[in-house]
């Protein structure tokens, strides 16, 4: 009985794990570089209009700057959500929904009468939008890319560094020809072009979800729409020790790593720089970031190391430097130290989310994204603030940089902890909780998931070669 | 009456420029003195000073560290570029200093550029005699939308007596008056700052607004320029980019059509548009497979 269940398991489940590796996975690397443009590059350019929302509704910079927080926080609560629906639908319904929603949030932010209009369409609206697209794509891109995956992510994410280059100078001409109502509502349309970035996500495969309901016969229809939630969020993942240790570590990363965005050009004017000696600091800094997130996606690629070990020199290496920023007085100090930080922070980012799969398994690696953003999100929640009141209590930057500096050290020392951190070569992949052909609840789910890990043979081969199966 | 007021002149030497006024028992008028110290030679000195109301100003050029140390030093004083008759003096020196002084009767057609020059050492200090200028960055028009509201500022470090606003049409400036207009107009004034508030703006609203803040002496002026649009304006290129999405999306799907046959051997979705009756077979064939595979599944439990 075991063993035809076995073949068909395979028939149905090879399709979702081919990764082509080329060919359209560009495309999709592609839909992810304007993905993350429109995201995240469209986050950090919207200080434009703030200097406007200020001026119209007549409230403080600071009630302003919570529209931001608001969508960027949506983005990361809603990450399990969107990992979740992902699963049930596939990445490419599920990224054009987002487009469609975070296109219709500008569009009826533009219509604002009051600061509470905004938080509610630029910041729910908006901010659920972006959960919905930035996970899938991210996911996609792995599940095509398994040689080049941190090249490919790299190349994505570039996005994020041109769009700030880019989009400022947009956003002020927008808003001087049509005044900030106009410049909402010719974002809106521009946000709508992720609707196509998702049209490009061909499916490899079918959704996990379904895939799973196909397989199994269930008798007793609540639990299994229980269990297919469960699934669909990978809350099984909350006992798995890796992936445990390596939320934590992300989190401290987290905490760290905005804190320099926001305070590097306050800092720079602080010491005595003028403003356009501060403004070119930041610009280097945007480039090494750029070249960083290239070049470390390359590199990872080459496999001379291991990802997890690179990720430890980079964010050992980025600690490092943001502990410097504050002891480089001279522009000359400051400017090279800047240019390690981004190279460093940019080298981080593709391999953070590169290294997932290898900790969780390709199967599980769409809901860990999601479960891992939000719970980032806590880091990030707690690290800006932190250093604010640090800079407010001190007078100087200096405590905020050494405090963002110790928190990606001590991430660092949370990632050596990880599982198989310490072997030579790749891990055995994890195995995924096993496909069960009766009822599937989570106590049998995790039951198995032990009993299976322990049975994997101890076939050390390089993590390419293995082409993610569940097979005993 | 002139001789009078300049044997009450007291002069504080200080470093740096300071204003003193000094009340006179007769209740003359008070008497502002500036001066701008110069040191060498070639040199050119600006000092800006702000003039609020009709006064008496005394205008001194202290000059030092003049190399070689002349005896005697002949100035001038020029308005606007124009000498002044009668103002050239020799100026002797005293304790390494030449001080050249000269007052001045300032209305508001008297302000301008007062300079005094030495001829010998090519060094001039020129005082811009002038009402507060509201400076603000004007180059662009604010833009705003009929039906909608919007706010026109302007500020200056000094508090004016009052604040008025105008609407120029061409070359004649309207007095905005509150009261004759209510529901489009308000006005807020906060000492050193106004507000003009338009509501219901429409197209005629467009053009130039001018605030002005009212001084004894002068007004000082400053002018914004207001664009009114019409929503259609912004709904272009947003139509224009909407328009462009659809067709890409239309367009990627109808490739992925009229590609999946050539690629796709598993069915994994439904194929309608190209190619349809190659397709249609093997997607026929491998539908059978897999539905005889289900049903064989569900036999076993």
């Amino acid at each position: 009985m075991e063993k035809p269940q076995k073949t068909q398991e395979e028939q149905q489940s090879s399709p979702q794990m081919a990764a082509p590796d080329g060919g359209w996975g560009w495309v999709v690397v592609g839909s992810l570089f304007v993905s993350s443009a429109l995201v995240f590059g469209l986050i950090r350019s919207l200080g434009v209009f703030f200097v406007e929302f200020v001026q119209y509704f007549g409230e403080s910079a600071q009630a302003v700057s919570w529209i931001t927080s608001i969508g960027l926080a949506m983005q990361q609560l809603m990450s399990p959500v969107s990992a979740a629906a992902s699963n049930v639908y596939g990445a490419r319904p599920v990224v054009m929904m987002g487009g469609f929603l975070s296109g219709l949030g500008f569009i009826l932010a533009s219509q604002a009468t009051s600061l509470l209009h905004l938080y509610l369409t630029m910041g729910l609206i908006s901010g659920l939008g972006w959960a919905l697209i930035f996970t899938p794509t991210v996911a996609s891109v792995m599940q095509y890319f398994t040689l080049r995956r941190s090249l490919a992510m790299g190349l994505g994410f570039t996005g994020v560094g041109l769009a700030s280059f880019a989009f400022s100078p947009l956003f002020q001409y927008l808003v001087e020809a049509y005044a900030w109502r106009g410049a909402l509502l010719v974002l809106g349309g521009l946000s709508f072009n992720m609707i196509a970035c998702g049209a490009l996500i061909r499916p490899l495969g079918k959704p996990k979800v379904v895939v799973k309901a196909e397989n199994s016969t269930k008798l007793n229809k609540c639990s299994s729409l229980f269990s297919r939630i469960c699934e669909g969020f990978e809350l099984a993942l909350l006992s798995h020790r890796g992936f445990l240790t390596y939320s934590v570590a992300i989190t401290l990363f987290n905490a760290g790593y905005f804190i320099p965005y926001v305070h590097l050009v306050a800092h720079s004017r602080h010491i005595g720089f003028n403003e356009y000696q501060a403004a070119f600091v930041i610009s280097v800094t945007g480039v090494a970031d750029i070249v960083g997130r290239v070049a470390s996606g390359w590199f990872s690629d080459l496999g001379r190391m291991r990802m997890q070990h690179m990720l430890v020199v980079w964010t050992g290496l980025l600690g490092l430097s943001l502990m410097l920023i504050p002891v480089a007085v001279v522009y000359s100090g400051l400017l090279v130290v800047s240019v390690v930080y981004g190279f460093c922070a940019g080298a981080m980012t593709p391999l953070a989310f590169a290294v997932v799969p290898e900790i969780v398994g390709m199967e599980r690696m769409l809901g860990a994204l999601g479960l891992l953003q939000l719970i980032e999100s806590i880091g990030g929640l707690l690290g800006a603030p932190l250093s604010g009141w640090l800079k407010d209590y001190t007078g100087m930057y200096t405590l905020s940089f050494i405090a963002a500096g110790s928190f990606l050290v001590l991430g660092m020392l949370v990632t050596m902890t990880l599982p198989y951190f310490w072997s030579c070569t790749a891990p055995p992949p994890p195995s995924p909780p096993m496909k069960k052909s009766q009822d599937e609840s989570i106590e049998d789910g995790l039951l198995k998931q032990t009993l299976s890990s322990n049975s994997v043979p101890e076939i050390l081969c390089p993590l390419d070669d293995i082409p993610y199966s569940d097979k005993e | 009456m002139a001789s009078f007021r300049h044997l009450i002149l007291l002069l504080l030497y200080c470093d740096g420029m300071k204003t003193e006024t000094t009340p006179s028992p007769q209740s003359d008028p008070v008497i502002t003195t500036r001066k701008v110290v110069s040191k060498g030679q070639n040199q050119v000195t600006i000092e800006e000073l702000a003039i609020l109301k009709p006064q008496t100003i005394e205008l001194s050029c202290y000059l030092t560290d003049i190399p070689n140390n002349p005896p005697y030093l002949t100035g001038y004083w020029t308005k606007d570029g124009k000498g002044i008759v009668n103002s050239e003096e020799t100026v002797n020196r005293t304790n390494e200093q030449y001080i050249l002084k000269k007052t001045f009767d300032i209305l508001a057609k008297d302000l301008g550029n007062y300079s005094c020059i030495f001829k010998e050492i090519q060094t001039q200090v020129t005082f811009v005699l002038d009402v507060p200028v509201i400076k603000d960055k004007r180059d662009k028009p604010i833009v705003s939308y009929t039906g909608d509201s919007v706010v026109l500022a302007c500020k200056l470090k000094q508090t004016p007596n009052t604040w008025n606003w105008y609407k120029a049409n061409n070359t004649e400036k309207g007095l905005i008056n509150v009261t004759a207009n209510p529901l489009n107009y308000k006005i807020f004034i906060h000492g050193n700052e106004t507000k003009l508030t338009v509501l219901n703006l429409t197209e005629e609203d467009s053009g130039k607004y001018i605030c002005s803040a009212e001084f004894d002496i002068k007004p000082s002026e400053s002018y914004i320029e207001l664009k009114v649009l019409s929503y259609i304006e912004p709904l272009k290129p947003f139509i224009a980019i909407v328009l462009e999405v659809i067709v890409l999306v239309t367009l990627i799907f109808l490739w992925e059509k009229c590609n999946k046959p050539q690629n796709d051997n598993i069915s994994a979705g439904e194929n309608e548009l190209c190619s349809e009756q190659i397709s249609k077979l093997t997607r026929d064939d491998s539908n059978g497979v897999e539905n005889n595979t289900a049903r064989q599944r569900k036999l076993e439990h």
